[in-house]
C-alpha cells in the first residue's frame, strides 16, 4: 500500500435491495447491475445478480420484500462516471409470461455513511393502442434491449414511459483516500481533520480528532 | 485549479395541470468555468405515471467542471413541457436553481413559472393550449429584463444532486 501519495481511491458499498412497492402487481423478482464510467473498475464483489421471487404479505398489502444483498468495491482515479445501480423488476402477467414491470436507476451515494434511497420504476409505453393490445395478448411487452440504457442521459428524449412503482434500497458507504487526493464530499466543519496524519486514508467522518 | 463534480439526477416533477411531462435541462456557468467532461444539457424521457400525481424521469447528471474563480457558479435551468396523446408539445414551466455550493448530497426543489398572456390569450389557452413562450432561454436564469414579464406559478421539479469539490481548500475557499 502506498502510504504517501495514492493515485486511486476506493469506494466500498454494502447494502441491500430491501423491497418494492407495486400496487398493481405481485410475485415479482428483480435483477440489478452496476453501470460506471471508464475510470472505474470493480475490485471485488458481484456486479450483477438476480433475486428470489417474492409475494405480498397478508398484513402489509403493498409491500414486497427481497432483502437482497449488495456487496461491491470499486477503485477509480476520477469521480466522473460515479457508479449507478440499475434495477429491473419482472413478474408474471395474466397468461403466465414473464414481463418487465419496471426499470429504475440511481447513483450510489457519494458520502460515507448510511443512506436509504427509494427509486421510481417505469416501463416503456407502447406507441399505439393496437400495439398495446397485441403485446398484452402475446405477453411480449416493450422492453429495453439493454437495461443499462436507463443509467444514461443520451437518447432518452425519444422514449415514452409510464412509472408504476418504487423500489427501496439501503446503502452503507465507505471511501478510502478521497480526502488524500483532494476530494471533499462533506462540508467544511470537518476540514480540521486533514492536517492530522492519523487515520487519514480512511473514509472521512465527523467522529475523529476532537482533541 | 479547482474542480467540481455534479453527480445526481432529475428525479421528477409534480403539481402541474397534466401528468405526461418531459423536461429540457441545461447548465450555465460563468467565464471562469470550463467543462471537462459530461453532458451539460439534455432532455428527459416523457413519463405518464399510472399511479399517483408525480411524473418520474430519473435522468442522470454526471458533470466535471474545472474553474479559476468562484464567479459564475453553475446554474441549472429547466423547461418542463407536456406531451399529449397526439404527440403535441406544450410549455408548462420554466425554472432554474443554483447548483449547491457545499459538498455532499442535496435534495433540491426547483419552482417553476409560466408566462401569462393577455386575457384573450388566456381564454384561447384553455381551449386550444399553447401560450406565450420566451424568445430566448437566457431569461430563465438572468434577472436582467425580468420586470417586463407577468407570470403565473406552476409545479415543482425535484432533483437529487451530489457535489464533490476538489482543491477548493487550497485556495482558502470554505464551503
Amino acid at each position: 500500500m502506498t502510504a504517501n501519495s495514492p493515485s486511486v481511491f476506493l469506494l466500498m458499498i454494502n447494502g441491500q435491495i430491501e423491497g418494492a412497492n407495486f400496487p398493481e402487481y405481485d410475485d415479482l423478482y428483480c435483477k440489478y447491475c452496476f453501470v460506471y464510467g471508464h475510470d472505474w473498475a470493480p475490485t471485488s464483489g458481484l456486479e450483477e445478480g438476480i433475486s428470489q421471487i417474492t409475494s405480498k404479505g397478508r398484513d402489509s398489502p403493498h409491500r414486497l420484500v427481497w432483502n437482497f444483498p449488495l456487496e461491491i468495491t470499486f477503485k477509480s482515479t476520477n469521480p466522473l462516471g460515479w457508479p449507478q445501480i440499475v434495477v429491473s423488476v419482472y413478474g408474471p402477467d395474466t397468461f403466465g409470461n414473464d414481463v418487465v414491470r419496471g426499470y429504475g436507476a440511481t447513483h450510489i451515494p457519494i458520502t460515507p455513511g448510511q443512506h436509504t434511497r427509494t427509486i421510481p420504476m417505469f416501463v416503456p409505453e407502447s406507441t399505439s393502442r393496437l400495439q398495446k393490445f397485441t403485446s398484452w395478448l402475446l405477453g411480449r411487452r416493450p422492453e429495453f434491449t439493454d437495461p443499462k440504457v436507463v443509467a444514461q442521459g443520451e437518447g432518452r428524449e425519444v422514449t415514452r414511459v409510464s412509472s408504476q412503482g418504487f423500489v427501496t434500497l439501503s446503502f452503507n458507504i465507505v471511501t478510502k483516500d478521497m480526502k488524500r487526493l483532494g476530494y471533499d464530499t462533506t462540508a467544511t466543519e470537518t476540514t480540521h481533520t486533514h492536517t492530522h496524519p492519523v487515520a487519514a486514508g480512511f473514509g472521512p467522518g465527523n467522529q475523529t480528532l476532537s482533541m | 485549479m479547482a474542480e467540481l463534480h455534479i453527480i445526481g439526477q432529475i428525479v421528477g416533477a409534480s403539481g402541474f395541470p397534466q401528468n405526461s411531462l418531459f423536461c429540457k435541462w441545461g447548465i450555465h456557468t460563468g467565464g471562469a468555468w470550463r467543462l471537462l467532461s459530461g453532458l451539460k444539457e439534455g432532455q428527459t424521457q416523457v413519463d405518464l405515471p399510472s399511479t399517483g400525481d408525480m411524473a418520474y424521469w430519473s435522468h442522470p447528471i454526471d458533470i466535471h467542471y474545472t474553474t479559476k474563480g468562484l464567479q459564475g457558479w453553475p446554474k441549472l435551468h429547466l423547461q418542463v413541457w407536456h406531451q399529449d396523446s397526439f404527440g403535441r408539445c406544450e410549455l408548462y414551466g420554466y425554472g432554474y436553481c443554483h447548483v449547491p455550493s457545499s459538498p455532499g448530497h442535496h435534495h433540491v426543489s426547483c419552482v417553476t413559472w409560466r408566462p401569462l398572456g393577455s386575457w384573450q390569450e388566456q381564454i384561447a389557452q384553455t381551449f386550444v393550449g399553447g401560450g406565450p413562450q420566451l424568445r430566448s432561454p437566457d431569461l430563465i436564469y438572468s434577472g436582467a429584463d425580468r420586470y417586463r414579464l407577468h407570470t403565473v406559478a406552476m409545479g415543482t421539479v425535484e432533483l437529487e444532486l451530489g457535489i464533490i469539490m476538489r482543491h477548493f481548500d487550497r485556495y482558502g475557499v470554505e464551503s
